[in-house]
Order: structure tokens, then C-alpha cells, then sequence
């Protein structure tokens, strides 16, 4: 008997994640929740067939020794149409392609064909789109050392060819001395956005012609109480005194990402409340600021994430973000190595990866990078393991997605099913009580709604509810609460008038009271 | 003149915040068991207050409910209050004495206490755009009891109203002065406590050897 328990424990064993999921609940405590993904696979070289670069009959041929890892990759790019994976892997001076079903490499390139250098320089983004004007696939890559941006055509898997370079700015308006593009992101109409170090004051913006419009998007200071006593300081300081001051300058942001509708997306990464992240809309406000009442937080929050290692509290390091095709933000924390995955309207999703458990395991992550998402699926590149991690989301991953999707569009009723899914396999999922609080008020059935709400501790949802479920009651009980009002009006002028005449329905006590002698009440 | 039964009495300061309590002064009259129970009503309105209130107005943390704090809040206080003042005004011409200062100061409190009641009472019935209603309530209920306060202890103690507010001000500070004082001593009688036990730990595991 023993023997058999024993046995069906191993069987039922499994490697579980090396993390642990959790949500946070309206008192921003987290709470354990299921894992809405779980790492299928890590893609290394190997996994790659990258020694087919050293394969001389390989159409794919660089060299005897061309590098068989990925180094210091620092971004990652999911072109869904073709189904493939762009890799800038810096520090080999290489693009690399995989499938993203196989996840074999495709093509690799090492350059482009006709532009002022043959050879990439250690390019830190790369950007797939479709372009429109040309009617062909183009690639843009963030050159960084060779200090330019390049949008190239595909002419085969070994060869790119120069359309434009994007160089260093002319105009007086470009203060910086330098120009390295790390990160490049082009929108609908082309033009071309770039993340340039030591550029503060918002991301390059070129038009697709080539000229330099200007800054797009820069972020804020962060105000700090070192920041607000330097502001005190400045006002009673010399002009000596102000040259040797350090200035107040905003944090550049570390990425950035566009969504279908054309809004960019930037993450910073010092920055924990001001502009952690930012869904810019094509004038450069950030929609997401919490000036209006609004309470947009991010990553984890702060206070309530103690690191054991450190023997302290940290906060996120927010690294990248990708908007996937369905809308959900995956935010990368450089800090925690978790992806944080919002849905449209800024809730979390949920979480996943880690870097406490130790690096060597999947799902633990070294220096993550890169995250960029594929269908079902997440993929988190890595600078230091060299590798990509792939999440694919699980069952209740598949229903939180789905719940949310139709939650976010309005359609509550719909979610419902989703949500009693999701809650059969985490009961301690808040939001799914505010789904199914909304498809109930939607329904008109208020006191359930005010249930859901309740569990939820939603308590905006609630007085909603609340003020629909007392209309219903007034309504439906209107006669009886009109009877009983006409009823007491009708007994204290009975009342008054029987005392008026003196006539006594109710006996008074025989005991006259003690102490009270004369009626003279008040001021009498 | 005036002939009352004590809740008689009671009702009659509340609303004759002029002459009520100079009335009661004179008339000798006020229980001090009335007072005991207006002080556990304090605290039951404490508790109401946090637990009771419609759940779109609660911003208690529901998951942890803590009596201490509450009974410190209330009970506490109001003695700290009452030994304060006493302290305080005992020295400074006060013609109250300690019973007096703390039936007068619980009668004061009765209007705070009874519009808390209503407050909770209407807050389960109005939604957040309402909730003026509930804030004028539970506002009324405060000033209606300052004013009392006020007018309680100028009663006790004859003063005039200028220095009935100073008193009452540094009563406030002499209510610090005992809760640091009384806080100081806890943290030392804990200390002593913590001597006395190592000592007993190391003794022990000396005796087992």
C-alpha cells in the first residue's frame, strides 16, 4: 500500500516554475495566485542549429569561427506576419532570425549592402515592419556604435540592402555631442523613433524622409526630496554657487513599443512613480498619468517586495515592454527578472520568471533584456545565460486572456464564463469577482453584483450597484412604503388630536415618576 | 427651579449649551454612572464607526480588526483627558473636582456619539455622491460636542471663556505629557520584566547544568 502511494507520488511530481505567481488585492497585498505561464523551453544556440554558420555547404556560411552563442543580446523583435524572431545579438555584431515554431535560425546578417559601413557595430534594436511606401518588408536597425539608424530591405538570408541611414541630427536643435541609438521604433506613417543615449529629452523622431522633426515623449523629473531642497537651495544660491549645482534633468527612457492603434509605449528605468511607464499618444501625452485621480502603478509595489539576498525592499527596474497582439503590456523588470502583464485598462494580469531561484534554472533569469510575446506565447531574452526563455500560457493563463479581452471591450455577460473558470482555479482572483460583479449588474441581478463587488473589495463597482439595487427596492416596495409612511402620519395626528380632547387610549403607568415634579421644561 | 430626573438632566445640557451645565453646577446635579455608560458608548460608536459603516464609504482594513486601538482611542483618552484637565486646572483656580470633570466631560460627548450612530445608521443607505449627508451629520456632532466641551468646563470650573480655552489646550498637552510618561514606563516595566526572565532562563539552564 505504502509502495503504491509512494509510486503515484513520484508519477504525480512534476518540475514545477522556480517562481511563485501572485495578485495583488485592493489593499495592494499579494496575494498567491496560479501561473498564467509556464516556461516551455529555453532557446539556446543549440537549439538554434547556429553551427550551421560554420557549415561551409550551409547557405548560411559566415565562417570557421563564427560565434555559437548569442552575446549580450539586447533586443529582440517578434515580426508576427512572417512568423519570425529578429535578434540584435550586440556584441557578436550580428542579426540573427529564428522561426518561431521551430525556433531554427533562417537568415543571419553581419550588414547592410550599400550603406557607409558594411558591418554592424554593436546594433541594440531592431524593428520589423511592413512598409507601405515600398511594398516590402524593411528592417530598421538602432547601429548603435556605428552612430546611425538603418532601414533596409530583405534581398536573402545572408544580405540586406541599404534604403536610408538615419544619422546623427544636424539642426541646432540637437544639443548631444553624440548620437548612439540604442532602440528603434517606427509607426504607421514611418516615421522613425529613436532611444539615443544620453538624449533626455524624449526619443528622436525622424520623418520618413530622413529629417529630423525633433523630441517625442520626454519624461519627467521625478520629484524626490533631494530634488525639492535642490529647488530651495537654487533660489538662495549665487551664480557661482548655481554653475557648480548639478541640474535636475530627466531620466531617458530604457524602450519603448507601439500598439496596432499607433500609441507608443515607454518604459524607464530608474523611475518608480514618475513615468514608469507611459502610453503616449501621437501629440506626446502620456494618457497614463495619474494627474486626474488616476492610480496607474507598476511592477511591483513598492513597500511589499522584500528580497531576502538583500535584506531589504527594492524597487522595479522597468527594462522593456511589449504591447502584444491582443493588447495585453508585458512589462519587463530588470530588477526581479518578472514580466508583468497588464491588460489595456493598466490591471495586472499577472506575473511571471523570477532571478532569486538560482540562474541556472529554467525560468530563472540572469539579465533579462528583451520580452516580446507571439500568440500564446512570451519570449524573454537574456544578455548574460544567452539565452531566450519561452513562456507559453497555461489553461488558466488561456482564461484570464480571454476573460480580460472580452472584459476590456465591454462585453461582461460574454466574460462570464471565462471568469467562472478563472475563479474555479484561483479563488483569490480579484478582478474576476469585478467581471462577474459587472456581468451581474449588467443583468440587472444588483444584489449579486453587490456580492461580487464586495469579495472584490471594489468599492466604486459597488456604490454603482448599490445605487441601482436601492432604486429596484424603492421600486418594487414603493406601495408598502408609501402605506407605512401614510400609516405613521396618520397615528401621531390621531395621537395629537386624542390628547388635544384628552381622551387616553393608553393607560400610563400607575407609578407617577419620582423625581419630576413640575412639567417646566426648557427655559420656562 | 429646575426638577430632573438624571437623564432629564442629561437632555437638558445637550440642548442648553448656554446655561446647562451652570445649571447642573448649581442644581449639584449629573451621575457619574450615566457618565460610565455615555464613556462605553463612546467606545461602542468607535467600533460601530469602523465596522458598521456601508461598505462604499469603509476604508478600514477589514482584514485585521485590533479592539486596542479603539478602547485606546476612546476609553483611554477620554480618562487621560479627565486627569489632565483635573491635574491641570486644580492648579490654576479650577473650582472642579475630579468626579465633576468627568460626568460634565461625558455629557459633553453624548451629541459626538449619537450623530456617529446616525451617521453609520444613514451610511448604509446613501451612495458616495450622497455622502454630504453622512459628513454634515457626523460634522454636526463634532462641534456640537466642542461647544459642549467648552461650556462643561467653564462650568466646572468657573473660568471665563479665554481661559477655559487655554486650559483646555494645555489639558490637551498635559494628555500628551501622561501618554509618554505612561508609554516610558510600560517600555521599562517591559525591560525589567526582560531582565528578570533572562536571569531565570540562565539560572535554569545553570541548575540542569
Amino acid at each position: 500500500m505504502a509502495a503504491v502511494t509512494a509510486m503515484t507520488m513520484t508519477l504525480t511530481a512534476f518540475a514545477d516554475e522556480p517562481y511563485n505567481s501572485y495578485n495583488y488585492d485592493s489593499w495592494d497585498d499579494a496575494i498567491p495566485s496560479q501561473s498564467a505561464y509556464r516556461v516551455e523551453t529555453t532557446i539556446t544556440g543549440a537549439e538554434m542549429k547556429i553551427d550551421r554558420l560554420r557549415d561551409p555547404a550551409d547557405p548560411l556560411y559566415m565562417g570557421e569561427d563564427a560565434p555559437l552563442t548569442l552575446s549580450e543580446a539586447r533586443d529582440m523583435f517578434c515580426y508576427e506576419d512572417d512568423k519570425e524572431i529578429w535578434i540584435a545579438d550586440s556584441k557578436n555584431n550580428r542579426l540573427l532570425v529564428i522561426d518561431t515554431d521551430t525556433y531554427e535560425l533562417t537568415a543571419v546578417y553581419t550588414g547592410v549592402a550599400g550603406s557607409s559601413a558594411d558591418g554592424f557595430n554593436s546594433p541594440q534594436g531592431v524593428f520589423v515592419t511592413h512598409s507601405a511606401s515600398l511594398d516590402k518588408k524593411v528592417v530598421f536597425i538602432a547601429d548603435t556604435e556605428n552612430s546611425r539608424v538603418v532601414k533596409a530591405t530583405i534581398k536573402d538570408n545572408r544580405t540586406l540592402e541599404c534604403v536610408y541611414e538615419y544619422t546623427k541630427p544636424t539642426k541646432e536643435l540637437y544639443t548631444v555631442q553624440t548620437f548612439n541609438p540604442k532602440k528603434v521604433l517606427v509607426d504607421k506613417a514611418e516615421n522613425v523613433y529613436c532611444v539615443v543615449n544620453a538624449v533626455n529629452t524624449g526619443s528622436v523622431l525622424f520623418a520618413v524622409n530622413g529629417d529630423f522633426k525633433g523630441f517625442y515623449g520626454a519624461n519627467r523629473v521625478q520629484v524626490t526630496a533631494a530634488v525639492i531642497a535642490q529647488k530651495i537651495w537654487r533660489a538662495i544660491a549665487s551664480e557661482e554657487q548655481l554653475q557648480g549645482m548639478k541640474r535636475n534633468v530627466p531620466v531617458e527612457y530604457a524602450n519603448f513599443d507601439i500598439d496596432n492603434l499607433g500609441f507608443i509605449y515607454t518604459v524607464t528605468e530608474q523611475n518608480i512613480d514618475t513615468d514608469a511607464v507611459k502610453k503616449l499618444n501621437p501629440a506626446g501625452y502620456n494618457i497614463w498619468n495619474n494627474v486626474r485621480g488616476n492610480n496607474y502603478q507598476f511592477g511591483d509595489l513598492v513597500g511589499y517586495m522584500y528580497d531576502p539576498v538583500t535584506n531589504g525592499n527594492h524597487s522595479s527596474t522597468l527594462t522593456d515592454i511589449d504591447i502584444s497582439s491582443t493588447g495585453f503590456i508585458n512589462v519587463l523588470d530588470f530588477e526581479t527578472g518578472k514580466v508583468f502583464q497588464y491588460d489595456k485598462e493598466c490591471n495586472l494580469v499577472c506575473l511571471f520568471g523570477t532571478k532569486n531561484s538560482t540562474s541556472d534554472q529554467r525560468g530563472s533569469l540572469l539579465n533579462p533584456s528583451a520580452v516580446e510575446t507571439m500568440g500564446n506565447r512570451v519570449f524573454v531574452l537574456d544578455s548574460a545565460k544567452n539565452d531566450i526563455t519561452v513562456f507559453k500560457e497555461t489553461q488558466f493563463g488561456k482564461y484570464v486572456h480571454s476573460a480580460f479581452m472580452l472584459y476590456d471591450e465591454g462585453r461582461y455577460v460574454e466574460a462570464k464564463a471565462d471568469w467562472d473558470e478563472v475563479i474555479k482555479r484561483d479563488g483569490g482572483y480579484t478582478y474576476a469577482y469585478v467581471g462577474l460583479g459587472k456581468a451581474a449588474l449588467n443583468n440587472e441581478e444588483y444584489n449579486k453584483a453587490l456580492k461580487y463587488f464586495k469579495t472584490a473589495y471594489d468599492q466604486e463597482d459597488y456604490d454603482k450597484a448599490f445605487k441601482y439595487a436601492r432604486e429596484a427596492f424603492l421600486r418594487d416596495h414603493f406601495v408598502l412604503i408609501i402605506v407605512i409612511v401614510v400609516l405613521l402620519i396618520a397615528l401621531i395626528v390621531t395621537k395629537n388630536i386624542l390628547k388635544k380632547k384628552g381622551i387616553k387610549i393608553f393607560r400610563k403607568r400607575s407609578k407617577p415618576k419620582p423625581r419630576r415634579i413640575s412639567g417646566g421644561e426648557g427655559e420656562g | 427651579m429646575y426638577e430632573f430626573t438624571q437623564m432629564g438632566w442629561l437632555k437638558h445640557v445637550i440642548f442648553h449649551p448656554v446655561e446647562g451645565f451652570e445649571d447642573l453646577r448649581w442644581k449639584k446635579q449629573g451621575s457619574i454612572k450615566i457618565a460610565m455608560i455615555i464613556v462605553f458608548l463612546l467606545f461602542v460608536a468607535m467600533v460601530a464607526d469602523r465596522q458598521l459603516t456601508g461598505f462604499q464609504f469603509n476604508t478600514a482594513y477589514v482584514k485585521v480588526f485590533n479592539i486596542v486601538p479603539l478602547l485606546v482611542q476612546s476609553v483611554v483618552y477620554f480618562f487621560t483627558w479627565v486627569i489632565g484637565n483635573w491635574a491641570l486646572c486644580t492648579l490654576f483656580d479650577g473650582e472642579g473636582t475630579l468626579k465633576k470633570i468627568c460626568i460634565y466631560s461625558a455629557y459633553a460627548l453624548v451629541p459626538y456619539i449619537v450623530c456617529t450612530f446616525l451617521a453609520v445608521f444613514v451610511s448604509n443607505f446613501i451612495v458616495q455622491e450622497e455622502s454630504i449627508w453622512m459628513n454634515a451629520i457626523s460634522y454636526l456632532g463634532i462641534i456640537w460636542s466642542v461647544v459642549l466641551m467648552v461650556q462643561a468646563m467653564k462650568a466646572a470650573h468657573q473660568y471665563t471663556f479665554g481661559k477655559t480655552l487655554v486650559s483646555m489646550f494645555f489639558t490637551i498637552v498635559a494628555m500628551l505629557l501622561i501618554l509618554f510618561l505612561a508609554i516610558l514606563l510600560l517600555s521599562l516595566f517591559q525591560q525589567v520584566y526582560a531582565f528578570g526572565y533572562s536571569i531565570y532562563t540562565e539560572i535554569s539552564y545553570r541548575i540542569r547544568g
